[in-house]
């Protein structure tokens, strides 16, 4: 982990520009972050930033674009809170909000050259992992991962995220996609129905050589991992995002520390060993 | 460590002189509740025998709140504004339990982001301790490494003498340089006679390992032992109010015009409900015994993991405010007597 110790004060954030909102679904957005000078965001997979709209308040978001897409940054936001809400109806393209980070670990992907990589995203868990696929996908890259699977569910019909991206995955031939959703609501659906672990009996993997992604909901990981478990998945393979509450991003004000370990700085990308051994993570 | 005596009027001169040089004195305030900014000098009160103040010295370089910043915005531009945070302080009569939490603390503001705001309050400090010679039923500073005469953490620690004379300890190269400046004020000591009473004041009846008090805790975190605190736990959060050890904050925004305002670091506790609620719904501690567990691990085992500190210095502020009269003290001696 390579710290990018600030000069200035740690709580000082950039200001970028919202150029693209578009919705996805009733509670998901997307949009897309240029700062002013043109710079990158210089993130890995799997970090996250605090955004901030002045007057409301700062909150964690990760990073839902590839390190190769230069000179702009995406995120995927859900409106729960203050801030997030606020993103979603009072702000449009044009305005300035503030970025701190990239803060967090990332995944560390220079250990999962030359592996077939598994995907598998829980609803809004898209966001995070999208960095990674899209990192794997990327034509510079793509050589230097086996085959690619991704696992992804959702609620019900109406709330995919990434609808043509995802539909891209489906026609990509180097690609194996699996979708779900818990709950049918489209007559039209032909896909699984069922929670996110009925598809890992269907994914014909090879455990020897197959790194697992897992990124969804708190309940999810348990039983994922559960299901890889029977599978005979290496412990050391399986790599998950966790979700808490970071507030500084850099590792002093306390809301996300599980055991001795600050989620921000950490992690939030964990492998399963590491998870263990940590109480209250999942 | 070289010795000096000063006179109670020398002291009074001292800060006179200090606060005519541009710093500001704070002392423990006349009813004794938390540190103030000193007014009139001859108000300091100079009691080793004093309780400790209601709330620590902690928010004198690590205020309950603070500006990190401040925004204008129009339309869709905004301008922010960066906070110095400056100025020269001097913080005297802190009690050794007091003093060793800034040593303690300075840790996690520096162990790989650097906060500014804490560092440069503690460059500008000059933080003068005083022996001291209350100990109740509440103190344990002896058991967590420290005692009532301890230096960590000061740069000149007093020892009072005699209602008028006090012995001054120089313990850091800042508190020579300040007996220097003024060595009118300072005599010669005999380093004998303040250890004498030194040696006289004993220490708190409460005594526990806390080393042991990690083993158990390295080894037992699914357990009951916190159930039965987690029902009596009202969650009020005090604890970590008066702790001078407690680092946890939240950053939140005021707007105090439509169009400008200002964002805050503002103390949190881990107590609440609150602290680790997503904006999911999810709360990775959604009782009060886990958040209890947290806040005896985070002080006796994990900032020990990380840090190679116990995060408390044995004052006794958490437990003498308990609105349910839990005592953590005793909880940790029941825990030391567990492995």
């Amino acid at each position: 982990m390579v710290a990018n110790i600030q000069e200035k004060s740690l709580y000082l954030p950039r200001l970028a520009k919202m150029t693209k909102k578009e919705r996805f679904t009733e509670k998901e957005m997307f949009f897309e972050f240029r700062f002013d000078d043109g710079s990158n965001l210089n993130h890995r997979p799997g970090q996250f930033v605090e955004l901030s709209i002045y007057g409301i308040g700062e909150a964690p978001i990760s990073i839902s674009s590839s390190p190769t897409q230069q000179g702009y940054f995406e995120l995927c936001v859900r409106a729960v809170g203050r801030v997030t809400n606020y993103l979603h109806k009072n702000l449009d393209v044009g305005s300035y909000v503030g970025i701190r980070g990239p803060f967090g670990n990332g995944f560390p992907y220079e250990k999962f050259k030359g592996y077939d990589m598994l995907f598998i995203c829980g609803g809004l868990g898209v966001a995070p992992l999208r960095s990674l696929i899209n990192y794997t996908l990327d034509k510079t890259k793509r050589n230097e991962f086996g085959k690619v699977y991704i696992l992804y569910g959702c609620k019900n019909n109406q709330e995919w995220l990434y609808q043509k991206e995802v539909e891209s995955w489906l026609n990509r031939a180097d690609v194996e996609t699996y979708l779900t959703v818990d709950k049918c609501t489209d007559s039209n659906w032909k896909g699984n129905v069922g929670v996110i672990t009925t598809l890992i009996p269907k994914v014909n993997f090879d455990v020897n050589k197959t790194i697992a992604v897992i990124c969804g909901p708190p309940v999810m990981y348990k039983f994922v991992v559960l299901e890889l478990k029977n599978r005979n998945f290496k412990e050391e393979n399986i790599y998950m995002s966790l979700e808490r509450k970071m507030k500084c991003g850099v590792g002093k004000c306390g809301h996300c520390q599980i055991n001795n370990v600050y989620v921000c700085q950490s992690g939030p990308v964990f492998d399963l060993p590491t998870v263990r051994k940590l109480q209250e993570a999942i | 460590m070289e010795e000096y005596v000063i006179s109670l009027e020398g002291i009074k001169g001292l800060l006179e002189n200090l606060t005519r040089e541009g710093f500001n004195i704070y002392a423990p305030s006349k009813n004794n509740d938390r540190f103030v900014k000193v007014k009139d000098i001859d108000e300091v009160a100079l009691f080793p025998d004093r309780r400790p103040t209601d709330i620590s010295a902690k928010e004198c370089l690590f205020p309950k709140c603070e500006p990190v910043f401040y925004y204008k915005r129009e339309k869709n531009n905004v301008e922010i504004v960066d906070i110095d945070p400056n100025g020269n302080k001097v913080l005297f009569g802190l009690k050794p339990c007091d003093a060793a939490s800034f040593t303690i603390i300075h840790k996690v503001f520096n162990w790989d982001y650097k906060d500014k705001f804490y560092n440069k309050r503690f460059d500008n400090s000059l933080i003068i301790g005083l022996a001291c010679t209350y100990l109740d039923d509440y103190c344990f500073c002896t058991s967590v490494g420290l005692s009532p005469v301890s230096t960590v953490g000061s740069d000149i620690l007093l020892v009072r003498l005699s209602d008028v004379s006090f012995g001054v300890i120089v313990i850091t190269d800042k508190g020579g340089q300040l007996v220097k400046r003024y060595p009118q004020l300072f005599e010669k000591g005999e380093p004998t006679k303040s250890k004498q009473v030194l040696d006289s004041i004993g220490g708190p009846a409460r005594k526990f390992d806390h080393k042991k008090v990690k083993e158990w805790l390295d080894n037992n975190f699914e357990t009951d032992f916190f159930n039965s605190i987690g029902d009596i736990c009202v969650g009020c959060g005090q604890c970590t109010f008066v702790c001078p050890t407690c680092h946890c904050f939240d950053i939140v925004d005021e707007d105090y015009l439509y169009s400008e305002g200002r964002r805050m670091k503002n103390w949190d506790g881990c107590q609440f409900y609150l602290f680790t609620l997503h904006a999911s719904g999810h709360n990775p501690r959604d009782t009060q015994y886990k958040r209890y567990r947290q806040r005896v691990n985070h002080k006796f085992k994990y900032y020990v993991d990380r840090f190679q500190e116990v995060l408390c210095t044995g004052c006794g502020r958490c437990s003498r405010g308990c609105p349910v009269s839990i005592d953590i003290g005793d909880i940790v001696s029941r825990i030391s007597k567990l492995s």
